[in-house]
Parts: structure tokens; sequence; C-alpha cells
């Protein structure tokens, strides 16, 4: 039995292999679409590759991260954990700073800074790799920034190891940075580790490591570090790096420290916070019986007649055993010093802190007695050891972080001060005093136990006990994250094929022209099969077999060809088109499946094609094989034509004459105009059948008059390019007026700063202007709004990684509201409310409201309106942010947007505010600009114009649409190839007719001219179409600037044009009389 | 044996084609149609050879009714009973002389048995009509002539049981046209093939013994 399919491959090879040079124009477009999807995909698979092995690079051998945030640890942690458990681990300081070259000045902002240790490059493999004492290793990244060299000085400042948060109440200074000079002891590249990072960003970072003991603020605090690295161990995971964790931490981990009381011999805890947490408050008290103290300082208590002031005030149920309320016990100094008595009532005024503010608060206690000697209420140690304050010598030297009144302390405060130092004056219930001084730091300042609970018996109780949670302790698999975040990011593979859309389509349409001549030639062969009894399918069968040898051929060459599309696009990437990627590290990478999907994708659409050409062409053949033709009506085409011209000129001059025309307005002044030329070209060959002929090109008109799709498909295509093109162009984005208003992207504010390093000053206040000289007259008008910041992983345009965790903003929504500042793309419906509003309110628990840049939203988060976003607290806290708006495009793209009190309620130990807007006299901006930069030049200040910072952002967009502006025009004249097609195909159809032309004495050129005069006018009226129409359309953009330009419009238009009519002038000198003799002869 | 009763065909630009036409043909006839340009003839053609279906009327072959046949089922009668000789060759011109004869054979599964049978008769065939010598040429190695008694044998490979023949010497000099008649005659007499011709040839039309005229949409004697 011979197998059917042996002589079915066998016709269709020799089918192909007869035809093969006719096929050449089909195996070369199905090569090229081939080569578009294929090198599009591989640009895809290069970009994601880049990212994770840049997101590797980055992370050395880290494969686990636990970070405490802000917190710190003790890193002697990571020694017990390697000991006791065969890890592999490594603590690191990190932290954020900037620098200056000692020699040339040059500055760099923003700068990673890791307190290391030797184990830090032994963990990373490189043994050999220290740093000398005194001196610093800079990455290469950062040293090429600032001109520096090994062996040369720089300056770093950065905020220390410093335990106490700077936001916490009596943190002394509010500035705990120091600028430092270290010797540039080595310059690291990426292969050495050079640009570790845990952050989640495609740029290279600027590193600075340094010793572990130079992150310390003093001594004490050296050597303390807030991340844990873990490397790669058999069956190491998050869980169980988690649980070897709780075993290992203790107490002294985390700062805490147990003493004895001289006064009480009562054994306490107190931490290096000064305030402990409320979840480690309730956790140690359950596995150890005591009692949690907290101590607070007043700045006065002012009974009937006289005032104390600086006074400490204990809370504990220990001391003050009644039911608590406001009654309050007073020590024999008080109420001598206030001639107070039992039953009075005393008024208490203190500072408590309210985001970057110190609001003062009083509350009116009664006395309920005066305390005697008992030793409870004559310890010293129960005063908290303020850093600024329990070390002085005397009261007015207190560094208490609130502004203390010098000329209030008299003698007798300072006699106190030296015979008792900060023992309390007054006691009240612990109740009432977490009430009134509880805050988002802690809820205690010393927890308490019975003389006979000893130290030992402490550490016994707590061992394996303490939540690392509940000690600021996350676990990341950063190594998991960084790859999904480079595999989930932009994909720069479906971006490239929808920037190339024109030279898909044009493919696809020169395809399906190319496929209708295929069909063409082999008409004739199909009517045999027909006509010998072929079923349809079998015809089709072969058909397709055998154009699926032109399709493969192509496609295989095409995806070999795409090594070579992707290598320029990547090329293109790393330099003109750096802009969408922000790095020049992209390198080429291929993968097999890659390949396989351009090749099959391909094979596919060209299969497609045929298919749906082939059933159209059978289904003919079974019917009766004749096109119908029906008359078509110019008058029904003219009255068409008079209306939408009618609408065309209202609406152009609606464009023309109104300067402040709406983009809606021109833009369908635009379409209409588009219409209107499509209806007068399709009226001109109407109108010419009509006439009797006048000439040899008016005979033309009777062809087109039934196949008018022949004529206006091609320019219709040819005029809706450049009308995509030039409207694409026109998208660019600039700073537009709307923009600098209050209800744009600027929110009206004229300049956008950013520090180093958090300033904790209320610059609105007497104190913070006066701190910064902006209570100088040129400061006058100025408004200030500032912000903490939670640094985060850039979600803006600029990071091509997915982002999960972008940087938190904090912001007090009042500012934006009585200025009407930015405006929303999206809000959540459910609420009829402005969504700055729900800022600082909540749903229930730990889930609160957040906003965030549309484009963040939609690109570097995916996720809209409605959507929740899990962050950790500080605490270890799962945190849920809703998000309630969408901005339209903004300053504050990249960061994700909560309200000011719950960002210091949930990372309390976010100090101060990073981020500025500044608004103050326009014409004051640019002086402005230099000055701010001066004065915070300690805090590493960076300012620019808010309206330079919005720009920043347009460069990615910008880019792209200068990608699918030049793909576009590639695509475009790709596209006019297929003029040529269209002639060769006319030539094919009308051959009778030209042949009658030639018997009857035309010559071989007139008839070429007959037949190249149509493509001529639909090559120009496509052109003239797109280009006026797009003009119009776009006209308000084009007084702004933004548009195409001008260059690169004129680019376009010659180039479309004389590609055109060098094709057309090719085909046409193609055909040759001879063929038309055969025709002759043949009918 | 084939059976057209009250045919009628009509095509929007050229009006009424056949206008209620009956003809009736039985096992080896051999009829000549003949009428002027336009009368119709390759549409009756067409329709008897069922690669055009009628407006009304039906056609039925040994009593089976065509006109109620689905697309595949008239390809398969078309590939078992019909065999057509156009005007025009029609042989694909990358296959050879051989390959263009047994290409009704590939229409359906074929066994070797039956293949090897076909081959000897094709060979036979070919030896008669006298081009047995072209076999490994392609049509563009051969003369117009040859190439038309290709497309004869093509038609008789499946021994079907009508052979029609659209102006079969439409594009053939005399003496080949004379030929190819002779050649319709002696297949008819051998095989017992029914043979219907449409023709403007007197000559041809001359060789058969029914004559039928196509006027105005109605065959005549």
């Amino acid at each position: 039995m011979i197998s059917m399919s042996n002589h079915h491959f066998r016709l269709t090879v020799k089918s192909f292999l007869f035809s093969k040079r006719e096929y050449l124009n089909n195996i070369l477009i199905i090569a090229l679409l081939a080569a578009i999807i294929t090198g599009s995909l591989m640009t895809g698979d290069s970009v994601r590759e880049s990212l994770k092995r840049n997101s590797e690079e980055k992370l050395g051998n880290t494969y686990l991260v636990a970070g405490t945030g802000l917190r710190f640890f003790d890193p002697a942690l990571a020694g017990r954990l390697n000991q006791n458990h065969n890890l592999i681990t490594v603590p690191v300081f990190e932290t954020r700073g900037y620098c200056q070259n000692f020699s040339n000045g040059a500055t760099a902002l923003n700068v990673s800074i890791y307190g290391v240790d030797s184990a830090f490059f032994d963990f990373h493999g490189l043994n050999c790799l220290k740093i000398s004492d005194g001196g610093v290793l800079l990455n290469g990244n950062l040293a090429g920034y600032l001109g520096i060299k090994e062996g040369d000085e720089i300056i770093i400042r950065f905020r220390e190891a410093d335990p106490i948060p700077e936001n916490a109440p009596f943190s002394p200074g509010k500035n705990g940075t120091s600028s430092k000079v270290f010797l540039v002891s080595g310059i690291i590249e990426a292969e050495m580790a050079g640009n570790f990072s845990l952050g989640i960003s495609q740029i290279p970072p600027m590193n600075i490591f340094m010793n572990l003991e130079d992150t310390g603020l003093s001594e004490g605090n050296s050597g303390r570090c807030n991340r844990l690295l873990a490397a790669y161990s058999t069956g190491l995971s998050d869980s169980l790096l988690y649980k070897l964790l709780k075993t290992e931490l203790t107490l002294t981990d985390i700062g805490f420290k147990i003493r004895k009381s001289d006064a009480t011999k009562e054994t306490e805890i107190i931490s290096d916070r000064i305030f402990i947490d409320s979840s480690l408050v309730f956790s140690i008290l359950s596995y150890v019986k005591g009692y949690p103290v907290l101590t607070y300082l007043a700045n006065s208590i002012t009974g009937k007649s006289a005032e104390t002031p600086y006074s400490f005030i204990c809370s504990s149920d220990k001391v003050f055993s009644s039911s608590g309320g406001n009654s309050i016990l007073i020590n024999k100094w008080l109420a001598a010093d206030i001639n107070a008595e039992a039953g009075d009532t005393l008024t208490l005024s203190w500072f408590f802190p309210e985001g970057s503010r110190l609001e003062t608060r009083s509350e009116k206690f009664y006395v309920e007695g005066i305390t005697g000697s008992e030793p409870g209420f004559n310890d010293p140690f129960l005063m908290p050891e303020f850093p600024g304050i329990s070390g002085s010598t005397s009261c007015s030297s207190w560094d208490a972080g609130i502004p203390v009144l010098i000329d209030k302390i008299r003698d007798k405060d300072e006699e106190y001060w030296n015979l008792y130092k900060g023992t309390p004056k007054a006691f009240i219930s612990y109740e009432t005093g977490k009430k009134l001084w509880g805050n988002n730091f802690g809820i205690a300042t010393a927890l308490r136990f019975p003389e006979t609970t000893g130290t030992e018996t402490i550490l016994d109780a707590l061992r394996g006990k303490i939540d690392p949670a509940d000690a600021g302790f996350t676990i990341s698999d950063v190594r998991e994250s960084g790859i999904e975040a480079a595999v989930s990011g932009v994909d720069f593979g479906t971006l490239f094929m929808s920037l190339g859309f024109f030279i898909l389509l044009s493919c696809v349409i020169l395809l399906t022209i190319t496929i209708s001549i295929y069909f063409d030639s082999k008409k004739d062969q199909i009517r045999t099969f027909h006509a010998l009894g072929f079923r349809n399918k079998l015809i089709g069968k072969i058909t397709i077999y055998e154009t699926l040898l032109i399709a493969v051929t192509g496609a295989l060459a095409g995806v070999i060809l795409g090594i070579a599309v992707n290598f320029l696009l990547v090329t293109a990437l790393n330099s003109v088109w750096k802009g969408a990627v922000q790095t020049d590290a992209i390198t080429p990478a291929m993968k097999p499946l890659t390949f396989l999907y351009g090749f099959i994708s391909t094979v596919f659409v060209s299969q497609l094609i045929v298919v749906l050409k082939l059933r159209r062409y059978l289904k003919l053949l079974s019917g009766n094989g004749e096109k119908s033709y029906s008359v078509r009506f110019q008058g029904y085409n003219s009255i068409l034509l008079m209306l939408t011209g009618f609408a065309t000129v209202i609406f152009i001059l609606l464009t023309i004459l109104n300067h402040n025309a709406s983009l809606t307005i021109s833009f369908s002044a635009g379409i209409l105009l588009f219409v209107s030329f499509v209806l007068v070209l399709r009226h001109y060959y109407l109108n010419l059948s009509e006439k009797r002929a006048r000439s040899i090109f008016t005979l033309s008109a009777g062809f087109y008059r039934f196949n008018s799709s022949q004529v206006l498909a091609p320019m219709i295509f040819i005029a809706s390019g450049i009308f995509a093109i030039i409207i694409t162009g026109s998208n660019r984005q600039t700073i537009t007026p709307e923009m600098l208003e209050n209800s744009g992207g600027t929110g009206g504010y004229l300049l956008y700063a950013e520090s180093a390093l958090p300033v904790n000053h209320n610059l609105a206040s007497e104190e913070g202007k006066r701190e910064f000289g902006l209570n100088e007259l040129q400061f006058r008008n100025t408004e200030i709004v500032q912000m903490p910041l939670l640094k985060g992983d850039d979600a803006s345009c600029l990071n091509l990684n997915k982002v999960k965790a972008p940087p938190l903003l904090g912001i007090d929504p009042a500012h934006f509201v009585n200025r009407g500042s930015f405006s929303f793309a999206s809000v959540l419906k459910a609420y009829n409310k402005n969504p700055w509003l729900l800022l600082n309110e909540r749903y229930d628990g730990n889930i609160i409201y957040g906003i965030a840049d549309q484009t963040v939203l939609q690109w570097g988060l995916m996720i809209k309106t409605g959507d929740t976003l899990i962050y950790r607290t500080e605490k270890g806290q799962p945190l849920r942010i809703v998000i309630c708006g969408g901005l339209k495009s903004s300053v504050f793209q990249g960061h994700l947007i909560i309200g000011e009190e719950n960002l210091r309620e949930y990372f309390p130990s976010v100090s101060g505010s990073s981020v500025f807007l500044v608004d103050t006299d326009s014409e004051a901006a640019d002086d402005l600009k230099d000055l701010l930069s001066d004065r915070f030049s300690d805090y590493g200040l960076s300012v620019e114009k808010a309206s330079d910072k919005l720009a920043s952002f347009f460069i990615v967009t910008n880019t792209y649409l200068n990608v699918f502006t030049i793909l576009g025009i590639f695509g475009l004249i790709l596209g006019v190839l297929g003029l040529g097609f269209i002639l060769t195909r006319n030539f094919e159809l009308r051959k009778n007719e030209f042949s009658l032309l030639y018997a009857i004495g035309y010559n071989s050129g007139m008839i070429r001219k007959y037949l190249v005069t149509d493509q001529i006018i639909i090559l120009i009226w496509g052109v003239i179409t797109g280009t006026t129409s797009a003009i119009i359309a776009t006209l308000p953009s084009l007084r702004n600037s933004n548009g195409i330009s001008l260059t690169l419009l004129l680019l376009m238009i010659s180039a479309v044009t004389v590609v055109g009519l060098a094709v057309l002038y090719r085909s046409v000198n193609k055909i040759k009389s001879g063929n038309l003799v055969l025709n002759l002869r043949k009918d | 044996m084939l059976q057209l009763t009250d045919i009628s065909k009509k095509y929007p630009a050229r009006g009424v084609v056949l206008d209620r036409l009956s003809f009736s043909a039985q096992k080896g006839d051999t009829i000549a149609i003949t009428g002027p340009s336009g009368s119709g003839k390759t549409t009756l053609m067409n329709i008897i050879g069922t690669l055009d279906r009628p407006d009304s009327g039906d056609v039925e072959f040994d009593g089976r009714k065509l006109t109620d046949l689905m697309p595949d089922e008239l390809s398969d009668y078309r590939n078992r009973n019909i065999g057509f000789v156009f005007q025009d060759h029609l042989l694909f011109k990358h296959l050879t002389i051989l390959d263009n004869i047994m290409l009704p054979l590939f229409s359906s599964a074929i066994s070797d048995s039956e293949l090897a049978e076909k081959k000897t008769f094709c060979s036979e065939l070919m030896e008669r009509i006298g081009i047995k010598e072209l076999e490994n040429k392609y049509p563009f190695q051969v003369s117009g002539g040859e190439a038309q008694r290709a497309t004869l044998v093509r038609a008789l490979i499946r021994k079907p049981s009508v052979l029609l023949a659209d102006e079969p010497t439409g594009s053939l000099d005399a003496k080949n046209a004379d030929i190819l008649g002779n050649l319709l005659l002696q297949i008819n007499r051998d095989l017992g093939i029914t043979l219907i011709v449409a023709t403007h040839s007197l000559d041809l039309s001359a060789k058969m013994t029914r004559h039928l005229k196509l006027e105005s949409g109605k065959l005549t004697d």
C-alpha cells in the first residue's frame, strides 16, 4: 500500500522546487516577520536575563536576609548561628549617606553605606579582600562618579548605628549623623561584590564598604547591625532561618540590658532604645513575672502658686498601687517646692512627639499623698538612660532633644539633680502613664522583676522564647524575590513587538498580498485538482503542505536573522535608547524556546492567512466561480463627501481659530479630514468612470470602479500609517503650564528636594526656621512640605523590575487638600471622599489607605485602585495598604503615599523628613534652590525644580515613543514596498485588458505608464492624507512644541515617497511586452 | 445512464444560460454539442461534470440524483466516473507527463496492486495514444497536441463512464485535431465510454453519432 502522504509530499515538494524563485518574496517576508518576532522575544529574554544576572551579581552569595529595618542587633548573633547550626551567615550594617571627594569636592548623594567585617568578603568568596583600618572600599560606579582613586581621601556623612530612633521622645540632638574622613583603600568592581545590594533595581548602586566598628555612634554602640545575610545551605528556608533565629535570639542581641536597682534590689530590663515595644513587654512578662515601668519627663508641674520645671514622673503599679485614674503621689521635695498637699490639684505638662513636631500636652492630677522614704519612691534607676540626660552633670547641660528653657532651671533644681539625679518626683498609675506617654516606640521604659528573680533566671526563661518578629526581624528570600522581580518586570519582548507593530502589520499585509499572488498563480492547479475529483479537504491539504514549506523555509531563516535583530535592539538599548532601561549592561541572550516561539508563531500567522485565503477560494470554486459585480452609486458618495467636507471645515476652523482648542476637537477635525480625503479619492475614480474616456489614464477608473478596495486599501494603509506615527509622536510628554498648576503633577510646588539623611527639624516651627536660617527675608513667602520616607525599591518607570514594596512616603494630607494639589486618575469609588482625606484614616486594625501614581499602580505594581499591598511593620506585623487613589502623573512617581501619622506609628524608627516640596515666588525659585542646597548641605539635600523632577519620568515614555516612531517609519517603508506587489498583481489580474490595449496599438511604455499612474496617485494621496490630517489632529500639541519633530516628519514623508516611487518604477519596468504577446496568443 | 431534467442556470451578468433543459445519454453514446459562443456549452458540460450546480432541475447518473450529493461525494463521483478534457491542457508544469496522468489516482487511498495495475493500464494507453516516449518529459517540453493527448490519458486513467471534452481541439492545428478526434472515438469504441464533446469544430462534430445544438438555453437535435 502506497501511503497517500508520500504522494502528496512528493507533489508538494516538486511544486515547491519548481516555483522556488516565485516564492522568494514570500520567503523573504516570512523571514522578516520571524526575525522581528524572534528578535523582539529575544530582546525580552536579553533584558530579563540581564536583570536576573544583575540581581544575582548584586546579591553575591546572599540567599536569605534577616533584616531589622532601622533597628539593630548584635553581630555576635551571626557567629552563634554559624557555630550552633552550621549556617553561613554574616552581619551587615546598612545605611544611606552621602560623600565627597576630599580633593575635588565632587559629591555623591544617596550612597549606600555598608558596615562589614572581614567575614563579609569571605562570605562572597573573596577571602583576600580586607578593609584597612580607617579605610573604606568604594565600588567602581561611585569611584568613577566622584573621580576618586585608591589612596585618596573621602568625606562620608551618614547616620550611625544609633539604637535610639531619632524621633523617639528625648532622643538627644536632632541630627544623629556625623562626617568622617576615610582613606580610599581600594576600589572594587561588580565581580568583587562591589555592586552588592539588597534592593531591586537594574541601576548600578553607588556603594561604600567600611569596617563595622567605624559605623557606631560611640564605642558602646559600635558594631551594631541591621542585616543578617545567609548563604545557601541544604534545607535552609526562610521559615527555618526564622526558627533558628528564635532559638538563638537573646535580650542582649537586641539591645536589652539586665541590671539591679540599688534602691529596691529589683532586677530590671532596660532597652538601648529607651522605650520597650508593647509586643516585647507582653511577651517578656508572659514568661517572667514582673511589671512595667514608664517614666517620662514633665516640662512642668504646677501647683496652686508655684511651678517645678523638668521633673521625671514615674508610672508604675508597684509604686502606685491604687486603681489609677488621675491620682498622683508626689515626693516631699516636690510638695515643698510647689507647696502642695494631699487633696490638691496639680497640672502636669510635657512634650509629646507628633510627627516631626513636639506637641505640649497637659493633664490635671489629684494629689493622693506625699511619698516617704521607701526605696521604691527614691530610686534614681527609675529614670531611663536618656543619653543626653543621664550622664549630665547639671540640668542646664541636658541634651534632651526638646527645647529646654535654661532660664526656668533654678539652683534648687540643679541641687536636686546633683543629689538624686533623675529620681522621679511624682508617681502615677501605669495605666494612666501608658495612656499619656505610651508612644509608637513603646509602652515601658523598664520591666522590673522581684529581687529573687535574678539575671540568669530571666535569661533562662526567655531562651528561645523571643519572637524575632517582635524584635523587628523580617526574613526575605532576596534571591527568589530578585529573580521574580526580574522575570515579572517590564516585558521587553511584548513591548518591542508592540513598538514594532507597523513592521509586523506591514509584513502581514505584504504576506497577504504575496499569498494572493501565490493563489493567482495556483488557480489553474487548484481548478485542475477540483476537476479531477480531489476533495476540497485534500486540495487544501496539498496547498497547505506547499505553503508550509514556504513558511518553514522563511521562518527558519527569520529566526536566525532574529539574532541580528536582537543584537541591534540590545545595542540600541545600551546606547541611543538607554533612557528606556537606565543601564548599559543589557547583553544579548538566546533561549532555544524563544527560537521555537518565533518559529511557530510565524508559521502559524502565515498559515492562518493561507487558510483564510484558501477557504475563500475553495468556496468560490464550489460556487459559480464568478465575482459578483454591482454598480456603485456615485451620488451616495457625493452626498457623504459633502456632509463630511462640511463637518471637516467646521472642525478645522474651530481648531485653527481657537488657540485653546481641546485635543478632542482637533482630533475630530483630523479624523474628518482623513475621511474626506478618502472620499475624494473614491469620488475621483467614480467620477472619471462616469465620463467618457478622454485618455488612456481615465480607462483605469473602469477597473477601480468595481475594485475600489484595490485603490482605497493601500492608500488608507499609507495614510493611516503616517497618521498613527505623527499622532503617537505628538504624545511625547513635556511639561505643560497645566502641570505647574496646583492640580498638576507638581502640585503647584516649584521645588522638589530629597535628602540623603533625614532632617529632624520641623521647618515650619520657629526653632526649625532658625536652625536653617529660613526666617531670613528671602524665605518670607516660602512654604515647605516635609515628608518622612521609608526606603524601598523604586517603583517608577525607571525601574524595569517588578517591585512589590515601593518606598513609603508619609504625607500630612492637609497640605494638599487645602491647596487642591495634584489630581487623581482613579479613585476608590466606594467612598465619595477626597482620597487625601482617607490617608490618616484606617479600615480596621493594621489596614490603612495609600495613594500612588496611576502609572506606578498600572505598570510598576500591576494593581489597581481598591487593591491591597502588604508591607511588614517595623514590629513585623502585616500592614495592609488599600489603594484609594491613583494620581495623574506626579513628582511622587515611584513612591507609595500613606498618611504621615500612620507611617510614624507603624515605622516609628523612620526619623525626620527626607522628601520636601517647596513653594515660593516663581522668580525666586532658582536662588532658593541654591540657598536650600547650601543650608541643608549637612543632610545631602538635592534640590531640583519640581517640573524637572516630573520631566525626568518622561524620559522612558519619550524613549519608547522614539522607538515606536523609528520602527513605525521602517514598517511604513516596508509597507510601501507592497505597492510593488500590488502593481504586479494588478498587471496579472488585468492582463487581458492590457493585452487588448497592446493589440490595438498601445506600446508597452504607454501601458506601463497607464498601470503606474494609479499607483502613484495612491502613494501621493496617501502621504498627503496622512500628513495633513495628522497635523490638524495634533495642532494643539504642535502649538506646545511637543509634537513630532519637523525633521523626523520630513524624513518620513521623503522616505515613504522616494521608496514608494522607486518600488513602483522597478516593478513597472519588470513588465515586458513579451508577456502580453503570450497572453494575446493564448486568447 | 445519464439523465438531465429541466436544468436551468442563470448568471447575474449574462442572464438565463440554460432554460429548463433536458437531456439523456446512454452507455457508449458519442454526442456532439454545438452552438454559438456564449450559448452555454461550457456551463452545460460543467453541470454534467458536477463542476457547477444548476439553479433548478435534476442530474441523475445510473438512477442516482447527483444534485443531492454533498461536495465531497461529488468529488468522489467526479473522480470515479467523469473524465475531463479541456481546451487548455491544464497540465502541472512541475510534474512529468506520467505524474500528471497518474494525478487522479492520488485523490484517495490506493493499494500497491491497484497502482501497479493502473501503471500498466497507463502504459498501454500512452502506447495506444502515441505518447509513451513522453512519460518522463515535462509539459513545457512537449507540443500542444502531445499535451492534449496527455490530458486525454489522464482523463481515462480511472476508466470513467463518461468522457467530457470541452473544445478539445480548440488549441490544436488541423492535423493534431484530427488525430485527437480519432483517438476519442477509438477510446469510445474500445472502452465503451460515453463521449460528450462540446465543440465548434464541424469535423469533430461529424465524427459523433448524435448531434445536439444548444441555442437559447435549450438543446435541439
